[in-house]
């Protein structure tokens, strides 16, 4: 192989995350030389998707190698061999995501894959219904024979999240007074930025007590309402500043790129495709990638010329550079963190994903929420009686996605509870939905795997000494992408380019396009 | 026979291809003469055209191929994972006056068995065909070729194809042919400088792909993998809807 020492990079990334690769996305029409490297074989760092038993070999090493993910295991459980479809494909049907997420349709990075004209080169499949789990049975009525109009909207154990007005107003569910304070709530949530006064005192407030106080949603309605939020904390935990915003997001992003739905995700792996085409830009503007090459630890130092940074590799090459940008901010690892579980089931659960509405794309996932309490997850111990568990969220990925074959699903489980109860919680969580589908047979787990995620406390972009050597916080675990990844990326990049003229991330197209888009 | 002609009401589907092979076996040439009928002589190796799409249009389908063109970085080799990912289709390319590209080419197939999608539709590409003596005296490289295509015309441009040089053919056409069999790949010998071949590639390709894998509603298609690009289910990001934007996004 040829050798990277010769060249005076202009920046080098070190590995290929998401806004390392933002990065050179935004850095591949400067003219700068750019070496983008990741110590893994493979792209996408904690954004990766690799198949299964890619995933495997992962999970032996991860614990060792990264101090983003730990306590990693795979399980398979035994099956009674009952014939087709209960059985795993070939491992490369599967793509497995480390970090799943939803696009909302006003997030800055949907704006930026535009205008950069890199959207050409992804699929984007809708997010469909959102379902929130209820412990309580005893008013779900006969569940054996439910009404044809209450069919679409419940599910065993688990009740379809009204995606819109209409939706409330044909709701069978709910009563008239129930549906009066939700449709005044909704009036509010449309313009909450203008009406500071109507949250201002409750802006600390749990977003229930909220609700209760100020519109009088009875408590039935506030699961959904919180399970929009996606929050990863308790109901008592969920502020209402940190709520409304959330709530709002969601509702006013039904409908920007199609009926039915507000959030996409992008096919065949997620953001790890977005990770792809966003490096493979740079490559065409000339970067060069190497992947399997790391920076030794120390790996940077001044160089004698006072311009540039010495880098020490894994394998013992040096190079030197104006700027090194790399990920995780080693010494401020925080409190944030997530179990999580990844699992393939035996069954397309095609009854979740019913269609969005006339017109709209057929619906690639869904999202399951299992709020605060509602799994029978006992306290550990008296300091921890009474305290309410936080929530668990499952996305569920269809074959629509290219994650897994047809015929089968794959369900992305988190809590933030940590540890083994952790584990336990999102167990509990997928077996109960499993058994709210009511298929024969009944859906199986055909192969799973769990592990803890953390991320950094504080999001800020660190400037080491010598000053061109940057760190970007660890991306955050938020399960509806944060949009502030982009500010920090649109940060170094302006620190590289430096001031001038060029917009961030707006580009022409390489080529001429046909009739695209049809 | 590709083209752009007009949208018959024929089912379409997109199929990503991508390239491989050793630089300068002229695989971005090849593109160029599949999607602008152009060939440059002694180009640079060019970083840019690096995502090119093309129809080709079937007796009962329309296939869009999406081509994925390496970007002249192919010295480090890491770049194929993302190109190869998800890919339907590769060309592995190499140059039939330099054996060391059909090494190469043979690493790129294994490399694709291994980490390619399951079904992936192989075609093995000896180009430069024009270099070799027969080029020059005859049209055997079609019938060798494909069996049951016609024999394509004599492209225009043979009489440039160094006649009076001595044969440059340094990788025999059956040598070739006999991996491509082994390993189940499509073979063909093509030039990109005459033409020769080329479209027919892409013709063989489209044909390859099953149609199982390109549609069907969810959970019908059986096989085992989810290749099939499904047009109802995509969201097109160039078209936000007015009623729903009222700031900020997209466009
Ligand atoms: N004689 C001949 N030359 C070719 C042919 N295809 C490409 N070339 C030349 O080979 C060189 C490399 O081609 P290029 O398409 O850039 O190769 P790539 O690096 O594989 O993309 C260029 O000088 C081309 O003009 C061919 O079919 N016949
Ligand atoms: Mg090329």
């Amino acid at each position: 192989m040829e050798t990277l020492d010769k060249t005076k990079w202009d920046v080098v990334i070190v590995g290929t995350g998401l806004q390392q690769s933002l990065l050179a996305l935004a850095l591949s029409r400067s003219g700068k030389k750019i070496l983008h490297i990741d110590e893994n074989k493979y792209y996408g760092g904690a954004e990766a998707a690799l198949a299964l038993q890619e995933a495997e070999e992962w999970a032996q090493h991860v614990d060792t190698g990264s101090a983003t993910f730990s306590n990693a295991a795979v399980t398979t459980p035994e099956l009674s061999q009952s014939g087709s479809g209960q059985s795993l494909a070939s491992a490369r049907a599967y793509s497995i995501e480390f970090s799943p997420q939803l696009l909302y349709a006003r997030s800055s990075l949907l704006q930026y894959l535009v205008s950069s004209k890199v959207y050409r080169q992804l699929e984007f499949l809708a997010v469909g219904s959102f379902w929130v789990y209820s412990k309580d049975t005893s008013d779900a009525g006969d569940a054996s024979s439910p009404s044809t109009a209450e069919q679409s909207s419940r599910l065993g154990q688990l009740l379809k999240v009204p995606s819109g007005r209409e939706d409330v107003f044909q709701d069978q569910v709910l009563d008239f007074k129930a549906k009066r304070a939700l449709m005044k709530f909704l009036r509010f949530i449309a313009e909450y930025e203008e009406h500071t006064e109507e949250w201002e005192e409750h802006k600390e407030n749990p977003f229930s007590v909220f609700l209760t106080e100020k519109f009088r949603v009875p408590a039935a309605l506030q699961a959904p309402l919180l399970a929009l939020t996606l929050s990863p904390s308790g109901t008592a935990e969920t502020s209402t500043t940190y709520a409304l915003p959330r709530v709002a997001r969601h509702l006013r992003s039904i409908g920007v790129f199609g009926p039915g739905f507000g959030a996409v995700q992008a096919k065949w792996g997620g953001m790890s495709e977005v990770v792809q085409v966003a490096c493979r830009s740079c490559a065409v503007g000339g970067g060069v990638y190497v992947l399997g090459k790391g920076l030794s630890n120390p790996g940077v130092s001044a160089s004698e010329d006072s311009d540039m940074v010495t880098l020490r590799l894994k394998d013992g090459e040096t190079i030197s550079t104006k700027w090194v940008v790399e990920e995780g901010n080693e010494v401020s690892s925080g409190p944030s963190q997530l179990c999580r579980s990844i699992t393939v089931v035996s069954s397309p659960l095609a009854q979740l994903l019913p269609p969005l509405a006339e017109e709209a794309p057929s619906p690639a996932s869904a999202v399951v929420v299992f709020p605060s309490g509602s799994l029978p997850l006992r306290p550990e111990d008296a300091k921890e009686h009474g305290a309410e568990l936080p929530p668990v969220h499952i996305l569920v990925f269809s074959s629509d996605t290219g994650e897994c074959p047809a015929g089968q699903s794959i369900l992305y489980a988190s809590t933030s509870l940590p540890g083994d109860r952790g584990f336990q919680l999102l167990s509990m969580a997928v077996d109960a939905l499993l058994s709210s589908v009511k298929e024969s047979p009944s859906p199986a787990a055909l192969w799973s795997l769990r592990y803890e995620h953390g991320s950094d406390s504080s999001d800020d972009t660190v400037s080491q000494p010598p000053n061109h050597v940057l760190r970007f916080a660890r991306p955050s675990l938020d399960l509806a992408f944060d949009d502030s990844a982009l500010d920090r990326v649109k940060d170094v990049w302006q620190r590289i380019v430096g001031a001038g003229t060029d917009e961030f991330l707006v580009f022409e197209d390489r080529e001429p396009v046909g009739d695209e888009d049809e | 026979m590709a083209d752009s002609g007009a949208a018959a009401p024929k089912p379409s589907s997109s199929v990503k291809l991508v390239l491989l092979g050793e630089a300068a076996v002229g695989k971005s040439s090849l593109v160029m003469r599949f999607v602008n009928n152009d060939f440059q002589e002694n180009k640079e190796p060019t970083i840019g055209a690096a995502f090119l799409t093309q129809k080709c249009n079937l007796p009962t389908r329309t296939i869009k191929f999406e081509i994925w063109d390496t970007a002249g970085q192919e010295r480090f080799a890491s770049l194929a994972p993302m190109y190869y990912r998800n890919a339907q289709a590769a060309l592995v390319v190499y140059d039939i006056t330099k054996p060391s590209s059909l090494t190469k080419a043979q690493h790129w197939v294994a490399e694709l068995h291994r980490q390619a999608s399951p079904g992936i539709v192989i075609a093995l590409v000896g180009n430069k065909a024009d270099l070799a003596a027969e080029a020059a005296a005859g049209d055997e490289l079609g019938d060798d070729a494909t069996e049951d295509t016609d024999a394509a015309p004599g492209a225009e441009g043979e009489e440039d194809a160094d006649a009076d040089n001595a044969d440059q053919r340094r990788v025999a056409t059956k040598t070739a042919k006999a991996y491509a069999e082994e390993e189940g790949l499509l073979f063909f010998e093509t030039s990109a400088k005459t033409g020769k071949n080329v479209a027919e590639v892409f013709t063989a390709i489209a044909n390859a792909i099953p149609e199982a894998s390109l549609k069907g509603p969810r959970g019908a298609a059986g096989g085992q993998s989810s290749l099939g690009r499904q047009e109802d289910a995509r969201v097109n990001l160039g078209s936000v809807r007015p009623e729903g934007a009222k700031e900020g996004c997209a466009c």
